[in-house]
């Protein structure tokens, strides 16, 4: 019997080792460890053995059995592993095929602008404030220093809905609007942005543009504390290189007044067709809030003082994306919307 | 403001160039727009006389012209026909590069040699705008006192560079020569030498022999000045003058005329001369115009005036409009004998108004608008009388007839060091300030800390502490000012609640493959009809503009649906054929109309998709866009929201949307908006081929019900069984309610259910459609067993098909 064992053990590792295929090791494993399998068999037989030979070869069986077990896992290991590899092997794709998209949509290039915008100032500590589009002429002018045949409203083509109603020609008004909602006459910090209407329609002018006013109300607020927030907004804007300039200039509403230049952003001040050879674009219009301003809206001229600010949305997202035509803005072209 | 560097020259001594000259006068605050040089490529162009003229003998339209130029004598061809023996005319001599790019060279023109060429203005570049009618065309006929010879440039000065100021409104005293020359000398910090305007009249006559003024009502005129002018004859100005004109973009025409303009342009003070022997009554009077009143102007048009114009009159009726046009009748003619001129102020807003009413803005009453300094309309008759009896043009009568009822006071601004330094953030000494301000004509006094300002009658725009500290800050330099943050108490910032549901919105939108457009906010009437809105709809009410700037869009839109299928419209037009956008922005919905109270603005989301849901690509994108495209946006939107248990009701009445695929989304009996088809006819109205599929929201509803702080609900902790069961129904039955059915009778073991399948194909019995739904049981303190689960679904298959009629099969 233990020879019978020894052939059955030499045999099955004969085969085990000619076995080139997964299936193959998997029906050796049955047909010598398998329930009918032939080792099974040899157990049976164990039966006809004295009591002296069989626990002797019960273990030889054992050995063999434990033997052939560990020989075809292993091959079955090894094949399992070489025909993975095959398949492997087997598998390409065309990895330059474009993936499947979800194709997401793109913000507007003013809305992305103003995002911006806003989150510079939110950082500072500013309230995103709001005001009507269509306003009082009050509101829009008499408010903010311009009174009626002021020659400085010709600065504004105005449209008209009647004598006193107007689509705001600038964000100002919604300075008066929250000074006058300060009912404590307290400080103020405050962005807001929106759509402002000119009567004016070419390839440099949008009858409907977007504007950001800014203001600040407090005590012991200075010109220095606006040239060092506009020049905090520009770097965050266009980055740390940028320059800026203060021209003094003239608003209704501010007293001192400034237009700001930065250096241009396309030649960095060198001077090309964008800056008109100057270095410089304007960006924005500033100032210390005039006395009548805060006044008209309740605040005391004397005890406290304030600074204001205005951009054009449309211009800074000109500059920063290198937009050429004011139009696309308007034309919706999504070909021009998903670049951003 | 165009303005002649060399005119500015005469009042102050500039040394550096014309660019850094703009530069420190736009710092200081008087933007140069753009710098202009003149007389380039004006080189060996020469005043030449033709001393004979003779026929070309081979030619009928060719003259062959001796010219002498200088010392030469020149034998020159031309065709022009306009010159005559002993003009002078200006000839390129050969070598000349004209500014056109035209080199001469010796020719020979039908066998005669030519060896140069006479000049047009145009071939000079000298703007037709500034020549007469009959300087434009043909050879440009010289002034008969040039020597021959002399370069061009010389002759006329066209070297000359020219700065373009854009002075702000406020600063009505730079729309003046001087004015300007009164900055340069302070940006540059050198005199001022202003002209001296000082005539001795040559006739003892007093002007008010012969002309009395008056006033009617002072608030329409604060002074008024006459002054005659006797031995008028009047004539071509002096060279010096046409040149000092042109360079300002003025059109020089006869000398009175030309001087009048010249002291405008100096002084800022427009004038105007009156034929005296034309005038009756021997006076002039400030009054208001009669409404209806007729005066036929300059312009030789009858103009109707009405009762808030001013008007000069004599003795019997109108002469001129105040501040904006002479009359015909009392023109300046070459047979004039005798003139009035008149230098006067007038009020700002009449003018203003009277100026746009008229259409007839001009050079002079842009100055009036912006402000006249009074005290100086003497000076201004000075100059004009001064100039013309200079050139031999007039006799000055002695004194000035004026009538000045309203006397300006000059403005005496209080401040101190401290409270400048205080506005501008600096720490600029009292003494620097003291320098600045009396450098501007601002004469200060220091008393101790205060100091005393008194601003000079030009600059009326003086009035406050905070004007001081911009005229210290902007001659100190902006740029000198330091950079500093504000100094308050730690604010914390943010926005409104509806802003941030907007930036919501748009993440969502996004994510959705939705592109955002932004349109303008106008509508034409037109366009409710190509939306099928019926006669009475509200949307209807759109608030018109008085004044629209392009006939297309006169009113403020209702609606948004119009903005997004115009920019969808553009997009199809466009070749993009595959849509998904949307537009947040405000319609405006007045209570009524006209307009007294401000309309709510109403912030709206609308979005319009057609197409296909992506474009075709290689794995897939046949996939048309229908009406659950838009839905499933939606429904996006107010999941990301948290806006659950919204309806979704069947709206056939919205005229906008195909009456059998749109709803009504509804939010416990609140309308929130619509998805649907457009309707066909919308859709065809606006010349749209495709299906276009569009939904509105309302953005403050949505604000109202959005939940961004939704607790949490734990996870189970027991896996959940899946079990599917399909259902053959009545094809009317909606699936919706089946599913709410299924949901609201089942226990709370059901724990999630969801429509896998639908099918109405060819194998379903005519009128009948089969549903699949699979439904997810759990329970949180155990694992089902089968026998649960069994019992769950019996139940339910009992209940749909007592409800529904439904067949069931279970899976």
């Amino acid at each position: 019997m233990k020879q019978q064992l020894n052939e059955l053990r030499v045999q099955a590792l004969e085969e085990l080792r000619a076995a080139e295929e997964l299936s193959v090791a998997n029906e050796l494993r049955v047909k010598y460890l398998g329930k009918k399998g032939e080792l099974t068999g040899i157990l049976r037989g164990m039966g006809k053995l004295s009591a002296e030979e069989r626990p002797v070869v019960g273990q030889i069986v054992n050995e063999v059995r434990n033997e052939l077990e560990s020989a075809i896992n292993l091959r079955i290991e090894e094949l399992a592993a070489l025909e993975l590899q095959k398949k492997i092997a087997s598998e390409k794709i065309d990895i330059t095929l474009p993936g499947r998209r979800t194709n997401i949509g793109k913000l507007h290039p003013l809305t992305q602008t103003l995002n911006r915008i806003k989150d510079i100032f939110m950082k500072m500590g500013y309230s995103i404030a709001e005001g009507p589009e269509i306003e009082f002429d009050y509101f829009n002018f008499e408010l903010m220093n311009l009174p009626k045949d002021h020659p400085a409203r010709d600065m504004q083509d105005t449209f008209y809905i009647n004598e006193n109603i107007v689509l705001r020609t600038h964000t100002s008004p919604v300075q008066a609007r929250v000074m006058q909602n300060n009912v404590e006459k307290g400080p103020i910090k405050i962005i807001a942005p929106g759509k402002v209407y000119r009567c004016d329609y070419d390839a440099t002018h949008s009858p409907v543009f977007h504007q950001v006013e800014g203001l600040v109300i407090g005590e012991g607020i200075c010109f220095a504390d606006l040239k060092g927030t506009l020049m905090k907004l520009l770097k965050e804007l266009f980055g740390a290189n940028v320059r800026m300039r203060l021209r003094p200039s003239f608003f209704p509403f501010t007293e001192p007044s400034a237009e700001v230049d930065i250096s241009c952003v396309m030649c960095d001040g060198s001077g090309c067709r964008v800056c008109k050879q100057t270095g410089w674009l304007e960006i924005l219009g500033s100032g210390m809030v005039h006395p009548r301003v805060l006044e008209m809206s309740g605040y005391d001229p004397k005890k406290v003082s304030g600074f204001a600010f205005g951009m054009g949305i449309e211009r800074i997202a000109m500059l920063y994306y290198g937009i050429n035509d004011l139009r696309l803005f308007y034309e919706n072209d999504v070909r021009f919307i998903k670049q951003f | 403001m165009k303005t002649s560097l060399n005119w500015l020259k005469r009042y102050v001594k500039i040394d550096c160039s014309a660019r850094e000259l703009a530069d420190k006068i736009t710092a200081a605050g008087i933007e140069v727009a753009g710098i202009e040089y003149h007389g380039n490529n004006l080189e060996n162009i020469v005043v030449g006389k033709i001393e004979t003229i003779e026929k070309h003998p081979d030619a009928d339209k060719l003259l062959i012209c001796s010219i002498i130029v200088g010392a030469d004598t020149l034998q020159i061809v031309t065709g022009a026909q306009n010159v005559c023996v002993g003009q002078n005319v200006p000839v390129a001599l050969v070598g000349a590069k004209l500014p056109g790019g035209l080199e001469i060279k010796p020719a020979k023109l039908r066998g005669i040699d030519s060896s140069g060429m006479l000049c047009s203005a145009a071939e000079l570049a000298i703007d037709s705008k500034l020549l007469l009618p009959e300087e434009r065309e043909g050879i440009f006929i010289l002034n008969e006192q040039f020597v021959p010879g002399t370069p061009i440039v010389e002759a006329m000065g066209l070297k000359d560079t020219v700065l373009e100021f854009e002075p702000t409104p406020n600063r009505a005293d730079c729309f003046s020569i001087v004015g300007i020359a009164r900055e340069a000398a302070v940006a540059c910090n050198v005199e001022l030498n202003a002209p001296v305007c000082e005539c001795l009249p040559q006739l003892t006559e007093l002007s008010e022999e012969s002309i009395s003024v008056e006033i009617v009502d002072s608030e329409q005129c604060a002074r008024f000045t006459a002054k005659v002018l006797r031995n008028v004859k009047v004539a071509d100005s002096p060279e010096w003058l046409k040149q000092a004109l042109r360079s300002a973009g003025m059109r020089p025409i006869n000398n009175i005329v030309d001087v009048t303009n010249f002291v405008m342009l100096e002084l800022g003070q427009p004038m105007h001369a009156y034929d005296l022997d034309k005038l009756s009554g021997a006076k002039l009077v400030v009054r208001a115009a009669v409404a209806g009143e007729k005066l036929t102007t300059l312009d030789e048009v009858e103009r109707i005036l009405t009762e808030d114009m001013i008007v000069i009159a004599d003795g019997e009726r109108a002469v001129g409009i105040a501040g904006i046009m002479g009359g015909y009748d009392s023109e300046i003619s070459d047979s004039t004998k005798n003139i009035v001129m008149e230098a006067a102020t007038f009020n700002a807003k009449s003018i203003r108004r009277a100026a746009r009413a008229l259409g007839l803005r001009s050079e002079a009453s842009g100055r009036f608008e912006r402000g006249i300094d009074v005290e100086r309309i003497a000076a201004a008759q000075e100059r004009a009388a001064q100039l013309l009896q200079e050139m031999g043009a007039v006799s000055a009568c002695s004194g000035l007839v004026e009538c000045y009822p309203r006397k300006s006071k000059p403005a005496i601004v209080g401040f101190s060091a401290a409270e400048v330094n205080a506005v501008l953030g600096t720490k600029i000494s009292a003494q620097k300030m003291l320098e600045i301000l009396n450098n501007l004509g601002i004469a200060t006094e220091a008393d101790g800390e205060k100091m005393v300002a008194t601003a000079p009658s030009w600059r009326g725009d003086v009035t406050l502490m905070q004007d001081i500290a911009e005229e210290i800050g902007r001659i100190f330099g902006y740029d000198n000012i330091p950079l500093k943050m504000p100094c308050s108490e730690i604010t914390h910032g943010g926005q409104l609640h509806l802003q941030s549901i907007a930036d919501r919105v748009r993440s969502s939108l996004s994510a959705c493959g939705m592109d955002e457009t932004i349109s303008f906010s106008f509508i034409h009437p037109d366009s409710f009809d190509k939306l099928n809105l019926p006669e009475n709809s509200s949307l209807r009410l759109a608030i018109p503009i008085l004044n629209p700037i392009v006939a297309e869009l006169p009113n403020m839109r209702t609606t948004l649906v119009d903005s997004v299928l115009n920019s969808l419209k553009y997009n199809l037009a466009h070749k993009n054929d595959d849509l998904k956008i949307y537009e947040i922005g405000a319609v405006y919905l007045p209570e009524n109309l006209p307009l007294e109270q401000l309309p709510l603005e109403k912030m709206k989301v609308c979005g319009a998709l057609c197409g296909r849901m992506a474009s075709v690509s290689w794995y897939s994108g046949r996939e048309a866009i229908d009406f659950y495209s838009a839905k499933g946006v939606v429904e996006e939107l107010l999941a990301d929201l948290q806006i659950l248990n919204c309806e979704f009701a069947v709206c056939t009445t919205n005229p906008l949307y195909h009456p059998g695929k749109s709803c009504a989304i509804n939010h416990d009996g609140l309308n929130i908006g619509f998805i649907g088809e457009l309707h066909p006819f919308v859709c065809k109205n606006y010349d749209i081929g495709v299906p276009v599929y569009i939904f509105e929201l309302d953005l403050q509803l949505l604000a109202e019900l959005a939940c961004l702080n939704q607790k949490y609900f734990a996870l189970p902790k027991y896996q959940a069984v899946k079990r599917d069961i399909a259902l053959i129904l009545p094809g009317e039955v909606p699936a919706m309610s089946v599913q709410q059915e299924i949901l609201q009778e089942s226990g709370e073991l059901l724990t999630g259910i969801r429509l896998f399948d639908l099918y109405s194909g060819d194998r379903m019995p005519q009128g009948k459609k089969s549903l699949g739904f699979s439904l997810y049981y759990c329970a949180d303190d155990h694992t089902l067993t089968d026998s649960e689960i069994e019992t769950e679904i019996a139940q339910t298959v009992k209940m749909l098909a007592e409800k529904f009629a439904a067949e069931i099969r279970i899976a």
